[in-house]
């Protein structure tokens, strides 16, 4: 499968990782300059594009046309929202995955906003923590 | 009409203003509680001050029973999401996002969110003011229609008005000559020193420039 992942943080580098293992084609759109170099080293096989995800020009460098599913990975819960509507409603990807950073910010979410699956990594922790320690 | 303006900068500030004086009902959301002192004295509308994002504010301003809503925030994705929101989720029958990235706004305007972009608003309008001074409008008849005062061309001299003329798009309103005013006919020739008073679509300026210079 294709994957691309929008946001080279902790979250996406170790996504790429794991996607990489299971033998899928990733690339990754990352934001600062540093970074994209360092996610260069780290993973030679990775496509590192230096730009900001919500420019369609860089979502199209990056192939989006042509992929499977797309991961919006970044800090901003804007940004990732912005990226999901771009790659359901302008470019036609599949399958849009979308993290969510701020807990509030869940209702934003939606198929509407072009997201399958949200992954709201506060929720999922909170939740584990009152079922399972309490 | 009720309107939520999010973002209360230059932008939202003024346009906050310019709505309550027409009588409008305005809320105001802005992240930042310093920023409300860009409203002027006396402003009569609400304001709350909070993450422009955040659901419970944004019904607590009354966003599911609006006319209205405004995203002017400096940020484009936020504006973006916020008016897409408002669009899909709450309802909102007209929604407009300001946003500075012009390959975005032209994606928005085709998935529905209506942009104002002011970066390519700003080039276009200050190209113009560089290259065609001459074509200042003198007056604006909404934000489409402007009325143009245009000397004749040398080479159209001797030309009939209908040469200037495109249906729906530009037409010479009236032709001032040697003192006095007077509505043209189709094939009124044109005279060197008129002065003509020119209706035009503001999107067909670079048609009139075209023809001013045939």
């Amino acid at each position: 499968m294709r994957v691309l992942i929008v946001g080279g943080g902790q979250v996406g580098s170790y996504l790429a990782g794991l996607l990489l293992e299971q033998g899928h084609a990733v690339t990754i759109v990352e934001m600062h300059e540093a970074t994209a170099v360092a996610l260069r080293h780290a993973l030679p096989s990775v496509t590192v594009i230096h730009g900001n995800g919500t420019d369609p020009g860089v979502l199209e460098t990056a192939g989006i046309r042509n992929v499977n599913l797309v991961a919006a990975v970044t800090g901003a819960d804007p940004t990732n929202l912005v990226i999901t509507s771009l790659a359901r409603f302008a470019f036609n990807v599949p399958r849009a995955v979308a993290r969510v950073n701020n807990p509030h910010n869940s209702w934003m979410f939606i198929p509407e906003m072009g997201v399958d699956l949200a992954l709201n990594q506060a929720e999922v922790l909170a939740r584990l923590i009152t079922q399972t320690m309490l | 009409m009720r309107v939520i303006i999010l973002g209360c900068g230059r932008i939202g500030s003024g346009l906050a203003a310019r709505l309550g004086y027409a009588g409008h009902s305005v809320t105001v959301i802005e992240p930042v509680a310093a920023a409300l002192a860009h409203l002027p004295e006396g402003f009569r509308g609400r304001t709350l001050v909070g993450d422009v994002l955040d659901r419970r504010l944004l019904l607590e301003a009354g966003i599911d029973h609006q006319d209205a809503l405004a995203a002017v925030t400096p940020s484009d994705d936020v504006n973006i999401v916020a008016a897409r929101l408002a669009r899909l989720v709450f309802r909102v029958p007209r929604v407009v996002a300001r946003v500075y990235n012009p390959r975005a706004a032209e994606i928005y305007r085709r998935l529905g969110v209506q942009t104002v972009c002011t970066t390519t608003w700003g080039i276009s309008r200050i190209a113009e003011l560089l290259s065609y001074s001459e074509l200042e409008p003198v007056a604006s008849l909404g934000s489409d229609v402007d009325i143009l005062d245009v000397a004749v061309p040398p080479l159209l001299v001797g030309r009939p008005v209908s040469v200037i003329t495109v249906p729906g798009e530009i037409q010479v309103a009236a032709i001032s000559r040697g003192g006095r005013t007077f509505l043209p006919q189709p094939a009124t020739r044109l005279e060197a020193g008129d002065l003509l008073h020119l209706v035009v679509l503001t999107a067909a300026t670079d048609h009139l420039v075209a023809l001013l210079r045939q």
